[in-house]
């Protein structure tokens, strides 16, 4: 900035520009910087999510859908409840992939059976959302659509589609949508237009 | 196994066991090892997971849901996939190394394969969790009042509502974690 202003005014010194040229420039320069401050501020004002922690999955019977997510995706079951279990993305002491910190959990699903409106934390009963989480996708390791597709044939799963060329989609015992995919399909390079993304994974 | 068969033919043969004994013994051992080599074998069919790709979420106005997102949760929305009908919204690591990504979109904006909002699934995510590391409990409460939520919960574990009323949790790695339930 100090730069920017020193050549203005050298140009307005030498006569390069008028002392209205100037102002207007300078006045341009300094709300233009001070606007970039504000919106900076506000982008980053808010929490840095690092990871999903769990997910909540409520249905009506949760040790016949936990033990569907162990058997699809080899998870363990622990500190199961009369009415929850969760199933953590690996064993105890190992770091979720891509993460470095030591205060980012391994991701884990909950699956429980529980009234819709149950507490929210320890507060009311949860709000009726507008809002649906319709399907969930899961990251796989080595993930292949066809060797995916024989794999849950071979588990008894039904109504394998394909998702695109690069996941496939399966309804849990509850009829809920999963998808499982592989690394490469990202926010920038979905599942539908990873096969002409220009960035290569 | 062999031994096992040696022993109860030797029981038979000396007669500690009878014929109908024996014949039970060994259809017992038999449906044992069979449900052993079926579990085996059903836990090396599955997938060994990475991590959550990303969580579709369809809302009446994905542009509403789109900024709440990323003013609240510091998501970053991922400009050339913002169609005018759903946006990505990215997360944790970088993409294809282990980041996540939150698709928010209205209801006419499905993806290709999925059956989109099925309105009998008999079952339902009612919330998501979000890790927020270097966790500080003044700090956290005083950001989610800066942008006027109402926080329930308790310390290191905290809820509050999207613009559409989802449930969205925020904790902290020492107060949610699977191992420490």
């Amino acid at each position: 900035m100090e730069g920017f202003v020193a050549k203005q005014v050298h140009d307005y010194q030498n006569g390069r520009i008028s002392r209205r040229r100037l102002v207007e420039i300078l006045t341009l320069a300094v709300t233009t910087t001070c606007a970039g401050k504000s919106a900076g501020a506000a982008e980053q004002s808010g929490l840095d999510a690092a990871l999903v922690n769990h997910v909540s999955y409520t249905c009506p019977d949760f040790r016949k859908a936990a033990d569907w997510y162990s058997m699809v995706f080899n998870l363990d079951q622990v500190g199961a409840t009369a009415r929850d279990v969760a199933l953590p993305f690996g064993k105890k002491g190992e770091k979720p992939y891509g993460v470095s910190a030591d205060d980012v959990p391994l991701t884990h699903i909950i699956c429980r059976t529980r009234p819709l409106g149950a507490s929210a934390g320890n507060g009311p009963p949860r709000r009726k959302a507008n809002a649906v989480i319709d399907h969930i996708a899961f990251t796989v390791a080595d993930f292949d659509r066809e060797r995916a597709k024989a794999q849950l044939a071979a588990m008894g799963v039904k109504n394998v589609r394909d998702g695109g060329p690069f996941s496939v989609y399966v309804d849990d015992p509850f009829g809920y949508e999963v998808q499982i995919a592989g690394l490469g399909v990202t926010a920038i390079c979905g599942a539908e237009a990873r096969a002409n993304c220009s960035e290569k994974r | 196994m062999e031994r096992f068969i040696a022993d109860l033919v030797q029981g038979l043969d000396s007669g500690k066991i009878d014929r109908r004994e024996f014949c039970q013994a060994v259809a017992l051992a038999a449906a044992v090892y069979s449900a052993g080599n079926a579990a085996q074998a059903q836990t090396q069919r599955g997938f060994k997971i990475i991590g959550i790709n990303h969580m579709s979420y369809t809302c009446p106005d994905y542009t509403k849901a789109r900024d709440w997102y990323a003013s609240v949760l510091n998501m970053k929305s991922e400009a050339i996939r913002d169609d005018g009908k759903r946006a990505n919204l990215m997360f944790g690591p970088e993409p294809g190394k282990g980041g996540s990504f939150l698709v928010t979109r209205n209801p006419s904006s499905t993806a290709s394969g999925s059956a989109g909002v099925k309105p009998g699934a008999e079952a339902v995510i009612d919330h998501i969790c979000y890790t927020i590391p270097n966790w500080d409990e003044a700090r956290v409460r005083a950001t989610l009042k800066a942008k006027g939520l109402d926080i329930t919960g308790r310390d290191g574990s905290l809820h509050v509502y999207d613009p559409f009323d989802y449930d969205v949790q925020i904790a902290s790695a020492a107060e949610e974690n699977a191992f420490r339930r």
